[in-house]
């Protein structure tokens, strides 16, 4: 456990070399072609493309990265497969709708698909209550007041978030990446990790702490 | 700018999702006057794509890709948000019906100089949001909670045992911390709250008020 823990953190993020899947563009009739992705970048341009040119290929270049990568965080979180891969598939078409709301200033690539699952899978939560999610980048919000001396560059901020993970330990890691990125209840992390329900929820506000002055203290 | 915040796991779950919506809802105004804490849920955020971008991919069924290809024709669109205006104060004015989308009760009175309007948030799961409007001078009975309340003043000010808090500020409460609040200054003071569990007044004008207050 929390030897995977470490590994979403410790050497930063792979990006492994992603080829364009041949075969499926021909079944498509489309041109055939090689994205690669190497860096958070990339994607950005993946999404840009999406965007500015309606570019299929790009999305599918997104689909075969991000699809996979979403359907495998719910599965960890408890959801069925094919819930799991609906929702990947609702994700996916979320990015072609909103392609053009994407601002490669104000957030990165992953972190602006994260939001996208992470809203969805809210929404499906909330669905039948009628709630809502609310979403930051909706015209209901206006900016926040700027704040003069924390003028972050999304890079700067990726880097500065990729930074302060390694300084968190195994124990913060595993936890973090439970209750946070997998969205699981407190009680069930105790589960899991065998240990008393206090103990977990102690280890997550300290880690949360300890996260957000490590990235006060990069400035 | 703020100087009370909601607590950094408030704000965690809010980015994970996981926070209840009626809390959400009072995280969210406090992020309309708070670009440090939205700065840290964007860093939150960020981290969550980092361990997305570096899960262990689960194949999706065959076809998946042509299936998505095929539906895109069909997605309507969304533009671009408009640029979006600056402002300190956007989430709430006196005349509003509404609060981030949210429907409003009307106001109702709980106490000489302190009404109470329910925020009508579908998915309460065991929160109740409301909004209480004070008037300048008033000092609430020291109380304390059940569960826990989140408060962040949408205009005025009030000040208890943890410092003052105006506009934008946040009150993050846990069950255990009993507080009497007082409004300060000569502005009335408007707060949204998300409170879990039940509200306790401790002493005799507490007890006395009690069964009136049906907070």
């Amino acid at each position: 456990m929390q030897a995977v823990g470490q590994r979403y953190f410790a050497e930063g993020v792979t990006y492994s070399r992603w080829h364009f899947g041949a075969g499926l563009s021909q079944t498509m009739g489309m041109p055939t072609g090689t994205y690669d992705i190497t860096c958070s970048a990339d994607l950005a341009r993946l999404i840009e493309a999406v965007a500015g040119e309606r570019d299929r290929e790009a999305f599918t270049a997104l689909f075969d990265y991000f699809a996979p990568r979403i359907k495998a965080v719910l599965m960890h979180s408890n959801t069925p497969a094919a819930a799991a891969e609906e929702l990947a598939q609702d994700a996916m078409l979320t990015v072609w709708r909103k392609a053009a709301q994407f601002d490669r200033t104000r957030a990165g690539a992953s972190a602006w698909i994260f939001t996208i699952a992470r809203n969805l899978r809210i929404d499906v939560a909330r669905r039948e209550q009628r709630g809502r999610v609310l979403d930051l980048e909706s015209s209901e919000f206006l900016e926040p007041p700027p704040q003069p001396d924390q003028e972050f560059d999304t890079s700067e901020r990726e880097q500065r978030v990729r930074v302060a993970l390694t300084h968190l330990s195994d124990d913060q890691i595993t936890v973090m990446r439970l209750s946070f990125f997998e969205g699981k209840a407190h009680g069930d992390i105790a589960r899991e990790l065998g240990l008393p329900l206090g103990t977990v929820k102690s280890r997550i506000r300290l880690a949360m702490n300890r996260l957000r002055d490590l990235l006060g203290d990069l400035t | 700018m703020s100087r009370h915040h909601p607590k950094n796991l408030t704000l965690a779950e809010f980015a994970a999702g996981t926070l209840d919506e009626g809390r959400s809802l009072v995280v969210a105004s406090h992020f309309a006057m708070c670009s440090e804490c939205r700065e840290f849920v964007a860093a939150l955020e960020e981290a969550g794509g980092q361990m997305l971008a570096d899960a262990e991919p689960v194949a999706m069924t065959k076809g998946a890709a042509a299936r998505a290809l095929s539906l895109l024709d069909h997605v309507a669109n969304t533009r671009r948000v408009r640029e979006r205006k600056q402002s300190v104060m956007p989430v709430w004015q006196p005349e509003q019906k509404t609060l981030l989308g949210y429907e409003l009760g009307p106001w109702r009175w709980v106490a000489p100089g302190l009404r109470h309007r329910v925020v009508k948030v579908p998915s309460e799961g065991g929160t109740r949001v409301f909004m209480l409007k004070a008037l300048p001078g008033l000092k609430i009975p020291e109380h304390s909670h059940t569960g826990t309340e989140l408060t962040c003043v949408l205009s005025g000010a009030f000040i208890h045992e943890g410092g003052r808090y105006a506009a934008g500020d946040c009150d993050d409460a846990d069950h255990d911390d009993g507080h009497s609040p007082m409004i300060d200054g000569d502005e009335e003071c408007v707060c949204l709250v998300a409170m879990q569990g039940e509200l306790k007044l401790s002493g005799l004008i507490g007890r006395l008020m009690q069964p009136f207050v049906r907070i």
